[in-house]
Parts: C-alpha cells; sequence; structure tokens
C-alpha cells in the first residue's frame, strides 16, 4: 500500500531530495521574510517544520481569470515546486496535473476521500449561483456543487484572489452571473481570504506555509485576510510616504513631480485605504510594486475594490475619516455600504441579509458520504 | 528616444537635510541598541530589510554608511547566499539567493559570527562517523594483498 503524504515528515522529505540542514534553515528564513515574521522566526520555523506532516492539498478553480494561479506559480521564497515537493503533497490541481477528464476527477474524488478533515483545500475565482449554477461548471457539475462537496472533508479553505475572498470583479455590479464569495456558501469552516487581483505570490505561499508550520489558522483580520501580510495599509509602509507628510504630490503622470517620485495620492492612489504588503514584500521576486513604477495604488485587495469609482479619482477625505474617531478602513466601509446597500462590504464581513439568506436556502450538509 | 535610460526620471530622496535620510538614521539608531546589547552577552539580533520601507536610495546610503569589513564568506545551500561583515565588527550584512539567482532574503544580522555558518554538533558528529568509516575502510584495503591470490 502507497504511504500516505502524512507519514513523511517536511524534514525528511528535503532530506531525500537532499537539501542541507544550512539549505533548509534559508529557505525557512526566505519564508519568514516573506511573511514579514520577524527574523528570528526562521530558524524557528525550521525546527518546527522539521517534523510536520505534509498535508494534501487540493486547489479548484471557478470563476476566474487564472491570474491567481499564474501568481502563485510565480513565488520566489518559498518556490512552488518547494512547496509542492517538500512542504505539501498537492493532490488535484486542474491547471498543473496531467491528467484530464475523468482521471482528474477521480484523482480529486481519491484525494479527498484519503485525506477527508485534513486536506487544505484552496479555492481561486467566485462562485456563480445564477442559471442554476451553469455559468460555470466542470464534469457536469457546477461551481457551487463542486465547493460544497470538496468543503466537506477540508481542514481549512484558503481563498485565493479578491474574487473567492470577496466576490471580486465577477461580484462588481451588475453582477449578471451572481456571483458570490466563498464565504457567502461556506460557513462551517476556517477560512482565510488571501485577496489581491491577484494576490502577492510570496503571500499565497506564505500563508499555505505558515498554516502549514503551525497547522492553525493565522491572526486573521476582520476580512479574514492574515495580518501579517494585510495587518498595515500600502501608504503606512510606502517608501513615497515622506513626501505625503511634506505635502508633495505628482498632479499628473509626466510632471516634475511624478519625474522627482513624488506621492501619488492626487492622481487617486488608493495605498491609504488599502491594506496588503506590496510595499515591503513587493513583487517579481521584491524587485517592485506598483507605486514604485508610478501608479497608485487601486486597491485590489479591498472588497469591492471595483465598484468604488474612478481608480484615477483621488480618495475623498470621508474615505479615511477624521482623525481620532474613527479608522479609515471604518469610514470606508460605512461610505461603501451606503452606496452599494450594504451588499459588497456586508458579504466580506458576512453578516448581510442577503448573506443569511442565501445561508438559509443553501445550508452545508457537513456530513461526509460514504463513498 | 530610442532607449529606457533616456526616459527622464530620477529618484528624489525625501529628506535630505544634509544629513542622512530619516529611514537610514533610524536603522542606525536601532543597530546602535542592538551592538551594545548583543556586546554585553544579549541574544543575536537580526533586521529583515525587506521588511523596510526604504528607497533604493535609502539602502545604498545605509550600505555606503556600514562600509565593507574584513570578512566575506559564501554559502552554496539552495543557491548562493553572501554574508559580509561590514565595517562594523559584529553587523553582518547577508544576501540569500534562490537557485536561479533572485535575491529571496536580505538581513542585517548583529552577531558575532551568523548562526547559518556553523557547524552543527550533530553534523559534526556524523562527520566524524564517516571519517573514521572512511579509516577502517583505507586501513583494510591497506592489508588487502596487492594481487588476487591464485586459487
Amino acid at each position: 500500500m502507497h504511504p500516505s503524504v502524512d507519514d513523511i515528515a517536511v524534514g525528511e522529505m528535503l532530506r531525500r531530495h537532499g537539501i542541507s540542514r544550512r539549505g533548509f534553515i534559508k529557505f525557512c528564513t526566505a519564508a519568514a521574510s516573506a511573511m514579514a515574521l520577524p527574523p528570528w522566526m526562521g530558524p524557528a520555523m525550521a525546527q518546527q517544520l522539521q517534523d510536520a506532516r505534509r498535508p494534501s492539498v487540493i486547489y479548484l478553480s471557478f470563476q476566474e481569470c487564472t491570474g491567481c494561479f499564474e501568481s502563485f506559480t510565480r513565488s520566489f521564497a518559498p518556490t512552488i515546486e518547494s512547496l509542492i515537493f517538500n512542504v505539501i503533497s498537492l493532490d488535484y490541481d486542474d491547471t498543473l496535473m496531467a491528467a484530464a477528464g475523468d482521471a482528474a476527477e477521480s484523482a480529486l474524488a481519491k484525494a479527498m476521500h484519503d485525506n477527508f478533515g485534513k486536506y487544505v483545500l484552496i479555492i481561486d475565482g467566485s462562485v456563480p449561483t445564477g442559471a442554476g449554477g451553469g455559468y460555470c461548471t466542470a464534469g457536469g457539475r457546477s461551481a457551487v456543487d463542486s465547493l460544497r462537496e470538496a468543503a466537506k472533508g477540508a481542514a481549512a479553505i484558503i481563498c485565493v484572489g479578491t474574487c473567492s475572498a470577496f466576490g471580486g470583479i465577477p461580484f462588481a455590479d451588475p453582477n449578471p452571473t451572481d456571483a458570490w464569495p466563498i464565504s457567502a456558501i461556506i460557513s462551517d469552516k476556517p477560512i482565510i481570504n488571501v485577496s489581491g487581483c491577484p494576490p502577492i505570490p510570496e503571500v499565497i505561499t506564505g500563508t499555505l506555509l505558515q498554516y502549514v508550520t503551525t497547522g492553525k489558522v493565522p491572526d486573521l483580520d476582520e476580512h479574514l485576510r492574515p495580518k501579517a501580510f494585510f495587518g498595515t495599509t500600502i501608504h503606512d509602509r510606502c517608501y513615497r510616504r515622506p513626501f505625503y507628510d511634506q505635502g508633495k504630490f505628482a498632479k499628473t503622470f509626466d510632471d516634475e513631480g511624478a519625474r522627482n517620485g513624488w506621492c501619488l495620492y492626487e492622481l487617486g492612489c488608493k495605498g491609504p485605504t488599502t491594506y496588503n504588503a506590496c510595499a515591503t514584500t513587493k513583487w517579481n521576486g521584491g524587485t517592485s510594486f506598483p507605486i514604485e513604477s508610478g501608479h497608485g495604488c487601486i486597491g485590489c485587495s479591498e472588497p469591492g475594490f471595483w465598484d468604488k469609482g474612478s481608480l484615477y479619482s483621488p480618495l475623498s477625505a470621508t474615505d479615511w475619516g477624521k482623525a481620532g474617531e474613527s479608522s479609515p478602513r471604518q469610514v470606508l466601509e460605512l461610505a461603501a455600504g451606503a452606496i452599494v446597500g450594504g451588499a459588497v462590504l456586508g458579504v466580506a464581513s458576512a453578516g448581510s441579509g442577503r448573506l443569511r439568506q442565501y445561508r438559509s436556502e443553501h445550508p452545508l450538509d457537513s456530513e461526509p458520504k460514504d463513498s | 528616444m530610442s532607449r529606457l535610460t533616456d526616459i527622464g526620471i530620477r529618484i528624489e530622496a525625501p529628506t535630505r537635510r544634509g544629513g542622512l535620510g530619516g529611514g537610514v538614521a533610524a536603522v542606525l539608531s536601532e543597530l546602535v541598541g542592538m551592538l551594545e546589547r548583543v556586546a554585553l552577552g544579549g541574544d543575536a539580533a537580526t533586521i529583515d530589510l525587506r521588511s523596510l520601507p526604504m528607497s533604493p536610495q535609502d539602502r545604498i546610503e545605509l550600505q555606503q554608511t556600514l562600509g565593507q569589513g574584513e570578512v566575506q564568506a559564501t554559502l552554496s545551500a539552495e543557491g548562493v547566499s553572501t554574508l559580509h561583515e561590514t565595517g562594523v565588527s559584529g553587523v553582518w550584512w547577508v544576501e540569500h539567493r534562490d537557485r536561479h539567482g533572485e535575491l529571496i532574503a536580505e538581513l542585517i544580522e548583529v552577531v558575532a559570527i551568523p548562526q547559518i555558518l556553523a557547524a552543527s554538533r550533530d553534523e559534526m558528529i556524523a562527520g566524524g562517523r564517516a571519517l573514521r568509516e572512511r579509516l577502517s575502510i583505507g586501513h583494510e584495503a591497506s592489508l588487502e594483498p596487492k594481487h588476487a591470490p591464485l586459487s
């Protein structure tokens, strides 16, 4: 009988691949850096991962553009291949796997059965519920049915991308497919939202690695995002912040201020109300991020970002709130909630009437089916 | 305009009044405190440079201020890492790169010698055992006749 992936510890798997102790410490140091953890966590993580079991991971894609998966595969620390071979057992991913058709569906069923209650379910894309779920089907099954079945045996669900986390662009007005985020449909499993359009590669792999390392859901913000990556705004960590404080702003994309690298606030930068790690983790292996390339943040990791008006309109003072009274985020939620009738952000906080109604009409059957 | 370098962009340092940038000064001040604690027997300390919102110019300024020391080590494990002691003794600038040469971590460590360079006790024991085996194999081999005996 083929041994379960749970029988093989990460440390043993690394040794089998000829990775030395120093190489392992280096891997963990880079991962801790990517996860914005304190630097001393690298060696500590190496110690913990040494004996950790490799979890089964199932990756499902629904109503999405595959941009999130493209991002996932471009992680530098840890790399996707090092994750797949050493830290997790990626048992199903319809983009990467060679199998297709019945063979692929059988692999999915087997992975869910063999690891019931223990696997990590990663999902990108929103779930369209219109037309009886007919807007997104695979293997003759709708996305909503596939999600509900796969969620039953999941230890935790990681929603990769703003579409699965908050509905994203499919959820934006007028939402023709009646798309929903995962948290609108699944309510009885731990959910970790890794938002972004797409999310930063290292934030995806770092969140997964953090879960594997600790076996626990990390500290999350009110939108179920890991605080390690989404704890501060882009603005708080932006290297152009001193220009904001000095009142030096670019007025157009080709004026003297733009050439001097001044703050892009007046060109519509959403950094002050956007929580993400772009300003520190950056993109393409830490090369740069949109603001460093001269374009303001578009706020893609926030709920309802597509319905908040022009990407090039400066944030209103009402978005920021009044100092000392409430946080910019609270004010933004109130403003956006008023604009869209509470739908967009209500879903993200899992508290809207529509959400409760949806759940009451679609209760999740948590009992496993006999196979 | 035919080349990227023809594009008229320059980076202006945000706070320069004849001194160091604010971010650089803050890091240097923290290093002073770290050095004092480590020198008095405290635990090693590390700053993750990628977690700091520094401009490219700040980074260069920090490197230039710390300078280059006497020791440079290269580690080949899952890609090349370079660890060099800066001009300030006990302050190490560490760069970890992956197998493709991409920078995956950049740290400043305040410590006598970075932990990753030191051999571990277990590895030394295993190394001694391996050497002993080689010696015994070599010894047995030396006792073997030069030519196989006729049968």
